[in-house]
């Protein structure tokens, strides 16, 4: 087990709008956060694997490895991906096949420059022809709904609690945010405002509903097992990263109310792990709507298809934030999720991970959840790219001797 | 989107809703797709080529966009949604157009869920004024509404005629009007323009005549409003309909914009007919339209007096040697050099000259066209069933009609300018469209149009049997469209706004 791959170090700007900074600063301050907590330097560094989703679009900037090696003075080998799960899982299996020993896995993100044009923009890459036929990006979350309310035939009343069980995911968001001095919203919303926004749009969700745009950058140092050892007395391992893929074009997709590559990636991922999903305590879901929180759940396998807005409900409105799964408590988005924490796509996975490490080394200070004795200290996040067209489960854990 | 091999390719599949089907497992694909991705490599040129164009979908889920990306704000708000074809078999992404939600209507887009939707070729979105336009198919509208669904459906032809002559026709026009005094116009959706009308008068052309798109040879679009001052709108008609044979992504047509002003599809009829009759030429049928989104400058400006009357709509017709409904027996054209009504190139309205256009220019043709074709082929006014004149306002053809001794019971049916305004290059022909929607067999039909700058073309058609066996092929015809009770009206200012389109 020597060449596990392990993080030994996390760093991450605010989430927001950064109009002042170049893309390059953001990371630079991400990558000095990580260097400083592991005492890891520049040159240790093997490999460095980097993502943005749009960078070429909003800044122009097509060869981000460039900048990179600028900005280091590194001339070490270095990828692109697209989001920072792809990067963290080039890089696992990097390590794992060990060709480096140390590498740095960052995300980036600068979504405000380009304000005016970025919806168009995230709808055009994410589902052309969805965007061609008068689609936006928070279309296909309605449709979602539309699809998931049908499907289970959730209507009167317990159509109500739906719409209510979504509004709780916004609020319980904004509360752990609230302690996240990275997020991008500090600030506690109640149901009224959720429920108001939507009125006011005239629309099942609004703007409360949905993640905003945002510019920030994260980083995290990858080594092998025994690297870590000697670095970190608190290594969080990744125990497996696992991805899968669904087509481009929503509409063509077999299941419309649910994402079937989140099923196929976590399947794969307990599987190859041999965990057990009880044993999840923390999990950092892509809730770029409260719909998209509220299937991942199903999805993931927390809840039954068809009734995670039954374990919201009751749970979430004490603020307390967690979901009720038989009697255990599941802590989901606790740094405020997309939602509130921020949404700097190419960046906001390592946001994730970041929040996933330090609730399992207990760096989370007022957010800290507590894990029980018998479920051990396991979590997961989930990323997407796009709507749902790439899904990453990435499982992280320590070992309890540690 | 400025790339414009990139625009081929998205219109060249979403104009016509191009999709493939396995011959093996028959799963289908909103695609042209080489194998099938349940049989894989067995399906190796075993998909076959299908498109949704003619199709009827359903309406399976949908949401209220109130907030559409940059380039669909002139839309305002729209039903977006999930349509599915073959029942279930296959799911496209679409918006419902020709519907204006206003700010503060409060719409549940769930009611629309379930409903049959009627997939309209449209503009797709807007960009800058030097981009190519781009069009789509991802558009519908709802079937029981203003535009019920037609199937296409091929009738193999049955008789030759000696003259050559009209086989089949169609008259589109939009769902909204303007009404004013006693004057309705049609006003286009702000998805439509010229190029949109004479694909959609074109498809009700070919519903119509039931015959076999690869049959035709030729087409000619008239219009004084396509959106390009060069690039043809008769290409984007060939490729959507699929007119002349498929061969690989080329159409095996000819397909040729005409300009004359009004007369720039009325000019074509007699190269039409003689086309079809030329024994060399191999060609079966060729087809005409005229359509226009009437351009008019705004009132109190220079040329404003003309947004009094312009319409929007076009008018195709078909013409060959087999299943004629109505033969053409002559024809006479006169043109002078009149300058009564042009456009500059780079204006956006036309400019017109007042009084001028009277007398000198419109009376002068249309009587000279029509009494020398009346002379010509030995007639009397009192021998025609129905005469039609270019209808720029309620009074010119009235005028002339009676000058030239025709009883209102023979013009009465073609003025239509009353209900769709002055539509252009579709305005005459829209005449023609609806008396053949009422003439009998064995009728004599005189029609004479006119054209600023200026000339007139008069025909003379004797209907035959046939009008009558085909005329239950056409729902959407032109009396289906003014009387239609889904009919919108705007106001003067929405008028403007939809004119000036995407």
């Amino acid at each position: 087990m020597q060449k596990r791959p392990a993080i030994v170090a996390v760093g991450r700007t605010k989430f927001g709008e950064h109009y002042g900074k170049e893309p390059e600063k953001l990371i630079e301050k991400a990558w000095l956060c990580a260097s400083q907590e592991c005492d890891i330097e520049r040159r240790d560094l093997e490999a460095c694997y980097l993502s943005d989703c749009f960078l070429p679009i909003t800044n122009k900037l097509g060869l981000e490895e460039g900048f990179l090696s600028e900005l280091t003075e590194l001339h070490v080998p270095m990828e692109v991906t697209r989001s920072v799960s792809a990067a963290l899982l080039a890089a696992s299996h990097a390590i794992q096949a060990g060709a480096y020993n140390t590498v740095l896995v960052g995300g980036i993100e600068k979504m405000t420059d380009r304000w005016d044009k970025i919806r168009d923009d995230l709808m055009l890459l994410e589902d052309p022809w969805s965007y061609y036929a008068g689609g936006t990006p928070e279309a296909n979350h309605e449709l979602m709904l539309r699809a998931y309310v049908k499907k289970y035939g959730i209507a009167g009343e317990n159509l109500e609690k739906l719409n209510l069980a979504l509004a709780e995911i916004a609020v319980k968001n904004h509360a752990h945010a609230m302690k996240n001095e990275y997020a991008q919203f500090q600030r506690r919303i109640t149901i009224e405002h959720v429920l108001s926004a939507r009125d006011a749009a005239h629309k099942p969700l609004g703007r409360y509903d949905f993640a905003p745009i945002s510019d920030g950058a994260s980083a995290l140092i990858l080594t092998n097992e025994a690297k870590a050892k000697k670095i970190t007395d608190k290594p969080v391992y990744v125990l497996s990263c696992s991805s899968a893929t669904d087509y481009l074009n929503f509409p063509t997709r077999e299941d419309l109310a649910h994402f079937t590559a989140t099923r196929i990636a976590m399947k794969n991922a307990l599987e190859a792990t041999g965990i057990n999903i009880s044993n999840i305590s923390v999990a950092e879901v892509y809730d770029q709507s409260t719909v998209m929180e509220l299937v991942s759940m199903e999805d993931l396998g927390f809840c039954e298809p068809g009734t995670a807005w039954k374990s919201i409900r009751g749970s979430c409105t004490d603020y307390e934030g967690f979901y009720d799964l038989n009697g255990k408590k599941l802590f989901v988005n606790t740094n405020g999720g997309l939602k509130a924490d921020g949404n700097p796509l190419g960046a906001a996975g390592g946001a994730q991970i970041f929040e996933v490490f330090r609730q399992l080394r207990g760096e989370a200070g007022e957010r800290q959840i507590s894990f029980s004795q018998d479920s051990g200290l396991t979590g997961v996040s989930l990323e997407f790219e796009g709507f749902g067209t790439k899904a990453y489960v990435n499982l992280l854990g320590r070992d309890s001797n540690e | 989107m400025s790339s414009e091999p990139i625009e081929r390719r998205v219109s060249y599949l979403g104009d016509r809703l191009k999709a493939s089907r396995c011959k093996i497992c028959g799963k289908e694909y909103f695609e042209v797709r080489d194998y099938c991705g349940v049989c894989g490599r067995k399906s190796f040129g075993k998909m076959s080529s299908i498109d949704l164009f003619y199709e009827k979908g359903k309406l399976e889920l949908c949401t209220l966009v109130n907030e559409p990306t940059n380039k669909f704000m002139k839309l305002g708000s729209y039903i977006y949604g999930i349509i599915s074809f073959h029942k279930g078999k296959i799911r496209v992404p679409g918006r419902l157009t020709d519907q204006i939600i206003n700010d503060n209507e409060v719409i549940d887009p769930s009611s629309f869920e379930g409903r049959e939707v009627v997939p309209r070729f449209r503009r797709r979105y807007s960009v800058g004024r030097n981009e190519v336009v781009p069009t789509i198919s991802l558009a519908f509208t709802l079937a029981d509404e203003y535009y019920p669904h037609q199937e296409y459906s091929v009738v193999q032809s049955t008789k030759e005629y000696d003259l050559p002559g009209v086989v089949g026709y169609g008259f589109y026009t939009s769902r909204f009007r303007i009404k004013e005094a006693n004057l309705e116009r049609s006003v286009p959706f702000f998805d439509e323009d010229a190029v949109t009308a004479a694909v959609e008068a074109g498809k009700l052309a070919l519903i119509h005549s039931a015959v076999d798109s690869s049959l035709v040879g030729k087409v000619y679009v008239g219009s004084e409003s396509n959106p390009y001052a060069v690039k043809p709108i008769a290409s984007k008609v060939a490729q959507v309909l699929k007119l002349g044979e498929e061969d690989g992504d080329v159409q095996s047509v000819d397909a040729v914009d005409t300009e004359f002003a009004c007369k720039a599809a009325s000019s074509m009829f007699k190269d039409a007919a003689a086309l079809v009759s030329y024994p060399k030429s191999g060609l079966k049928y060729a087809m005409v339209i005229g359509a226009d989104n009437s351009q008019a400058a705004p009132r109190g400006c220079p040329g404003g007096e003309l947004d009094m009357f312009v319409g929007y709509g076009g008018s195709a017709f078909l013409f060959g040697k087999h299943d004629v409904i109505a033969e053409i027996e002559g024809w006479y054209s006169c043109t002078s050099d009149t300058p009564d009504f042009w456009r500059r190139d780079g204006e956006p309205f036309p400019m017109h000259g007042g009084r001028f256009t009277g007398d000198p220019a419109y009376f002068k043709h249309v009587r000279k066209a029509t009494t020398k074709l009346i002379e010509r082929l030995n007639l009397q006014a009192s021998d025609v069933d129905y005469f039609i004149a270019h209808q720029p306002n309620p009074q010119f053809p009235v005028k002339i009609a009676k000058e030239l001794g025709f009883k209102e019971e023979q013009y009465a049916v073609s003025l239509q300018v009353n209900k769709f305004g002055n539509t252009y290059s579709g305005s005459s022909p829209l005449g023609l469209a609806a008396v053949l929607d009422v003439a009998k067999p064995e009728e004599l039909i005189l029609i004479t149009s006119y054209g600023s700058g200026a000339g007139s073309d008069a025909y003379l058609l004797r209907t035959t049997n046939q009008i009558a066996d085909k005329r239950h092929r056409q729902k959407i015809n032109v009396n289906f469209q003014a009387e239609n009770p889904f009919v919108k009206y705007v106001n003067y200012t929405t008028y403007r706004r939809l004119k000036l389109g995407m």
